[in-house]
């Protein structure tokens, strides 16, 4: 029944053994966490490892890295994977010293790691030398102590003086001789889609430079998740993550690689609903980029953002028949879903089939007509805030973002989960890279994510009644074994939304990492938007579509 | 030149003030009292509009366009709404940011609304309510409308705030880029009309232009002339600053511009300012092209307000559903389009207006 | 702001401040003038002038542009189509905060944010109304044992009402508007904070008792923003 054979292009095999030998003297040992083989190297070599890992072994995506404090030392792990083929895995693991944690930066290799190592050091407090810009990336410049260390004293007040926020343009004052203006753009701006600040230096109406600010909505969800019980009490927190009711999703990335931790079944029903309430999750989260985003070329009041924040509300009440909630789901459960689909089921099905097969094609025709086929709308987004694929890869990005820029990836094809692997549905990418192509194949994945949907309607309405298991039998305090590492990915609406966990023997993690696909698309936003004009600057923002809680979480 | 035009007897509304109260006697003193009247009966004659456009009628439209509501628990229809947000908007504090260059930051909003209202001041608005008719009324019209491009930098210059900059600039560029083909495909409309008096236009469209069915359609110029007409609509949008040109107050990219800074009664004023501007586009639009206050059954004036509220929902119509084109393009579209074709508008008017008249 | 309540006001600590302003007692007189002072009882016209005003400014509000995090999404549900907070004359978002009465704040505060947003706060015209939208803003919500996050909107801006829910339906943002616009109408809102630059001002003015007596009250480290989660509730 797949329809979804990806030979994947230009995937390389990687033997482990392989790796060592090729690596030398500068592996001092190895590990195996339950995704990946690691590698343990020194501090003073992580250039030249990943230097042969992405040149010789293929390994063009960094994933993430991930750091984390230990009683006798730190460690910082790059999770290296294929865009060609994310199921190829491998882990740099880079211990330093606790006293004096200094490593190597990635930054030159990859350019993700750029902001990924300033989270780093912000949150744990390695250092990573011959990094371009080291400073913190979440935390106002004030903080004092890396709060997700075991001697940061929580309690102690951190005052930050009303003057030291008083004018946030003084340091910039340019000289009468500059050609340049800084414009701050946010962090409140209409634009900014949250609270995000955009240091713009302008040339004329040109920009010249771009540097995002970020932080400015950081929650502390990684410590929030290591202070709860795996059962029960971190589920709650993923939907917060992406907001943009993407919540089924993020919590189906929590459940994933939680469920990988402890070795946990999911029933096949089960799974079957967590598809059809991720694809309708991923609908509405795709009407709402798309209707800021008309907001940010169309002005306030437009028809269109109406009408897709409208189709919203249809997919919302979908999901709160579902769930019971609007926008914090709080659905899923390790080993299931929390119950089954609302009596009585004939009737949901009606509903969900009736936004499908009505509903929808008849609105998609609406925004075609008044929004992809607009010759206004072509001239401002058609070969503006352009994102090269090369580039894009160095960055790290994901989901529409990579997709629009012409690399072939999605985790639900290339690396199954649910029954994704099952159902008849397409890739959608495009070529051109530009504002145009990410809206387009935005638009078009919602047509895609309604097939879905469609095929597990199906699928659901057919079940046997007494096979309809939800949950698979979960002890109710989890305690994975200690020191298990997992690191585990779902295609989140904005992309790869990865997790780490790293088990201590406790019913709590020991390490919660967030991968958010929203920090690494916004990192390319100076890609694209420099050499623009500052419309052209606030839609490739817009086209990004960031979600502010999941950029700094 | 030109059609043959027959002198109209118009009786302007001071003269009529002056006949009504009887100030005959009282020679110039007497005309200025009543001029100042006439101008004070326009002017709160456009205010009234403002009022109702702004707070209410802009919202109704927007909501009919997305299929929402819009206030209606203020009053029947919301329509005390408009007392409320008057009355709210005018009490407001006014804040006036440390580094504002003084008079000129003050007088911007000043200018922006007194230049729009002035406008009205030549133009015929049909049951004898034409405060005055000079010889030169279509170039004070277009000279006054401009003027409010002068508050817009000055505001925005001196507001000591980098949108607001950004915004003033945006909006000087955008006149002058569109004030030009405005004024062209209006000259091709006084090459028409043979005058530049605003009551005479009115008159020379009134001239039946053929015949169907027994109906006698009117030689109003959009119809004569429907390149012009639609180019004028265009060029229009763009001076008025609405979508698809509402680049200098693009809320989204420099959050309202010029207007950034401005609170309590100056921002009431260019918010009035900008409608009163429309409305103005609409009466230009209607006395250039749609005959000004003729119409049939319905008195002029009645007809007169028909015609600039109809621009007026076109200027909301085009606001709900046209995307806002780059600043950039906008003057791409402006020098190199409508310039171009204004010209040409422009020659090919001037060559039959010659061929008929030879 | 009368005379009676600015001592009390300046006498409190720093960190309880906003909270306090909120309990301040019985129904305030935020829109007093010095007419009224001087005239000492309000006379007839003064009193139908007040409701008239009271009314107005219930009845008409514009809105800040104002996003932080989740719960924006549901306030912008209540904007747009299905919900359509504008029937109640409270739809018009406005860019700039200088053309706003509303300030809805949708969504947590972290230590980064929050001296922008009493900024925005500041930079907005008096008569000012504060809608807390969430748990966030009354607590922390789910996220109060975070290292980074302010515990409730009110340790950095006064709110006037708190609607509760994570996040709340937009729904019950609409009632706590119109809640808002009853509690204006009825002449019941909290009091006004006084920003810095017009405490400056009162070197200019005559100095009377009151002014001398603030003058020494007002010490330049209560104007410092600060936030203190060790002592938050």
């Amino acid at each position: 029944m797949s329809t979804l054979e990806h030979a994947p292009e230009g995937a390389v095999e990687v033997d482990p053994d392989e790796v060592v030998d090729r690596l030398g003297d500068r592996v001092i040992g190895r590990d195996e966490h339950v995704n990946a083989p690691a590698v343990i190297i020194r501090p003073d070599e992580v250039v030249d490892t990943l230097t042969v890992m992405r040149d010789e072994f293929g390994f063009d995506l960094l994933s993430c890295v991930t750091a984390e404090q230990f009683p006798d030392r730190y460690e910082s792990i790059y999770h290296l994977k294929q865009y060609a083929d994310p199921t190829t895995e491998f882990s740099i693991v880079v211990p330093t010293d606790r006293d004096h944690p200094q490593s190597q930066s990635a930054a030159s290799v990859y350019e993700t790691a750029n902001w990924h190592e300033r989270e780093a050091y912000d949150l744990i407090g390695i250092e990573y030398q011959d990094h371009p810009d080291l400073k913190r990336i979440l935390l106002p410049d004030t903080w004092t102590g890396h709060p997700l260390t075991d001697d940061y004293n929580q309690d102690k007040p951190q005052v930050v003086a009303y003057e030291a926020h008083e004018n946030p343009l003084l340091d910039h004052t340019e000289g009468a001789e500059s050609d340049t203006i800084l414009l701050n753009m946010g962090p409140h701006h209409p634009a900014t889609h949250g609270v995000l600040h955009l240091k713009v230096t302008l040339d004329g109406e040109q920009v010249a430079d771009v540097e995002p600010d970020i932080g400015y909505l950081h929650r502390c969800e990684e410590q929030m998740c290591q202070q709860g019980t795996y059962r029960h009490q971190i589920m709650p927190y993923p939907d917060r993550w992406d907001y943009a009711s993407a919540g089924l999703i993020n919590e189906w990335a929590y459940a994933r690689a939680a469920e990988d931790l402890a070795e946990i079944e999911v029933p096949e029903y089960a799974q079957v609903i967590r598809t059809m309430g991720a694809e309708l999750s991923r609908m509405a989260a795709h009407f709402l980029a798309l209707g800021t985003f008309v907001l940010d070329v169309y002005g306030e009041f437009n028809a269109l953002s109406m009408y897709a924040i409208r189709d919203r509300e249809k997919v919302q009440k979908i999901l709160e028949d579902l769930t019971g909630q609007r926008l914090m789901f709080n659905y899923l459960r390790l080993g299931g879903v929390a119950w089954d689909i609302p009596e009585p089921r004939e009737e949901f099905f009606e509903n969900v089939k009736k936004f499908t097969d009505e509903e929808l094609p008849a609105s998609m025709d609406e925004v075609h007509d008044l929004l992809t086929d607009n010759e206004i709308f072509q001239l401002r987004c058609v070969g503006t805030g352009v994102l090269e694929r090369e580039v894009a890869k160095q960055y790290g990005a994901g989901g529409p973002v990579a997709r629009a820029s012409g690399i072939d990836t999605d985790l639900r094809r290339d690396d199954p989960y649910g029954i994704y692997d099952q159902l008849d549905w397409e890739v959608i990418t495009d070529d051109a890279g530009d504002v145009y192509s990410r809206v387009l194949v935005r638009v078009r994945e919602v047509e895609q994510s309604a097939k879905i949907v469609r095929q597990c309607v199906d699928l659901l309405e057919d079940w046997p009644e007494d096979e309809r298991e939800i949950q698979s039998n979960v002890p109710r305090t989890l305690k994975p074994d200690p020191d298990r590492r997992v690191y585990r990915a779902v295609e989140g609406a904005k992309g790869e939304l990865g997790i780490y966990i790293r088990a201590d023997g406790t019913d709590k993690p020991g390490r919660f990492k967030i991968r958010s696909p929203c920090f690494c698309n916004l990192s390319t936003l100076p890609e694209m938007a420099e050499g623009e004009f500052i419309p052209d600057l606030i839609a490739s923002l817009g086209s990004i579509d960031i979600i502010l809680g999941e950029v700094d979480r | 030149m030109g059609l043959p035009v027959t002198p109209l007897e118009t009786v302007l509304l001071p003269e009529r003030i002056v006949d009504a109260l009887g100030l005959e006697g009282y020679g110039v003193l007497g005309e200025f009292v009543a001029g100042l009247l006439a101008a004070f009966l326009v002017a709160n004659i456009m205010l009234i509009m403002t009022a109702v456009a702004g707070p209410w009628a802009k919202r109704k439209i927007r909501a009919r366009f997305t299929d929402a509501i819009a206030v209606n628990r203020v009053g029947p229809f919301g329509l005390l709404i408009i007392v409320a947000d008057a009355v709210r908007l005018l009490s407001k504090e006014i804040i006036i940011p440390e580094g504002v260059d003084r008079p000129a930051w003050e007088l911007a909003p000043i200018i922006v609304a007194l230049s729009a209202l002035l406008g009205f001041a030549v133009i015929p608005m049909g049951s004898g309510i034409h405060v005055a008719d000079p010889e030169v009324g279509a170039v004070f019209v277009f000279a006054v409308a401009s003027l409010s491009s002068v508050g817009l930098v000055m505001g925005g210059y001196a507001s000591n705030n980098k949108y607001s900059m950004l915004g003033g600039l945006r909006a000087v560029a955008q006149n002058i880029a569109y004030e030009i083909p405005l004024i062209l495909i209006a000259v091709s409309v006084v090459v028409f009309a043979g005058t530049l008096r605003m009551s005479e236009i009115v008159a020379v469209q009134a001239e039946p232009l053929i015949l169907v069915a027994g109906i006698a359609i009117p030689s109003w110029f959009a119809i004569v002339n429907p390149f012009a007409f639609f180019l004028f609509l265009i060029a229009n949008l763009a001076e008025v600053g609405r979508n698809p040109f509402d680049t200098p107050e693009a809320p989204n990219e420099i959050i309202a511009g010029y207007q950034t800074e401005y609170s309590g009664v100056y921002f009431v004023l260019f918010y009035l300012g900008e409608f009163i501007h429309i409305f103005l586009g609409g009466a230009i639009i209607a006395t250039f092209f749609l005959g000004g206050p003729a119409g049939p059954v319905l008195p002029g004036f009645v007809w007169f307000l028909i015609k600039i509220w109809a621009i007026f929902l076109l200027t909301q119509w085009a606001r709900s559903a046209v995307p806002r084109v780059r600043i950039d393009q906008l003057l791409d579209i402006g020098w190199k389009g409508l310039l171009v074709l204004s010209f040409l508008n422009l020659i090919l008017t001037a060559l039959i207006v010659g061929v008929i008249a030879a | 702001m009368s005379s009676e309540r600015i001592p009390d006001d300046v006498e409190r600590t720093v960190q309880t401040k906003t909270r306090d302003a909120r309990l301040g007692s019985g129904v305030d007189d935020r829109f007093n003038s010095r007419l009224r002072q001087a005239v000492g009882s309000s006379p007839f016209i003064l009193t139908k002038f007040d409701k008239f005003m009271n009314w107005v400014r219930g009845s008409s509000m514009f809105m800040l542009q104002f996003g932080i995090a989740c719960c924006s999404l549901e306030m912008i549900h209540a904007l747009m189509i299905k919900h359509d907070v504008d029937r109640f004359g409270a739809g018009v978002p406005r860019a700039s905060p200088r053309q706003a009465d509303l300030i809805i704040v949708p969504g947590t505060i972290v230590s980064k944010f929050a001296p922008r947003m009493k900024r925005v706060y500041d930079q907005m015209p008096e008569p000012k109304f504060v809608v807390g939208m969430g748990s966030c803003t009354i607590s922390g919500g789910p996220f109060q044992e975070g290292y980074n996050v302010v515990k409730g909107a009110e340790e950095v801006i006064p709110v006037d009402i708190h609607v509760p829910g994570c996040p709340p339906r937009p729904e019950a943002l609409i009632y706590g508007i119109a809640k808002l616009q009853e509690r204006v109408a009825n002449g019941e809102s909290s009091p006004v904070v006084v920003k810095p630059y017009e405490l400056e001002q009162f070197g200019d003015l005559h100095r009377d008792e009151v002014i001398d007596q603030l003058a020494d009250r007002i010490d330049e480290d209560s104007l410092a923003m600060r936030y203190n989660w060790g002592d938050s509730p």
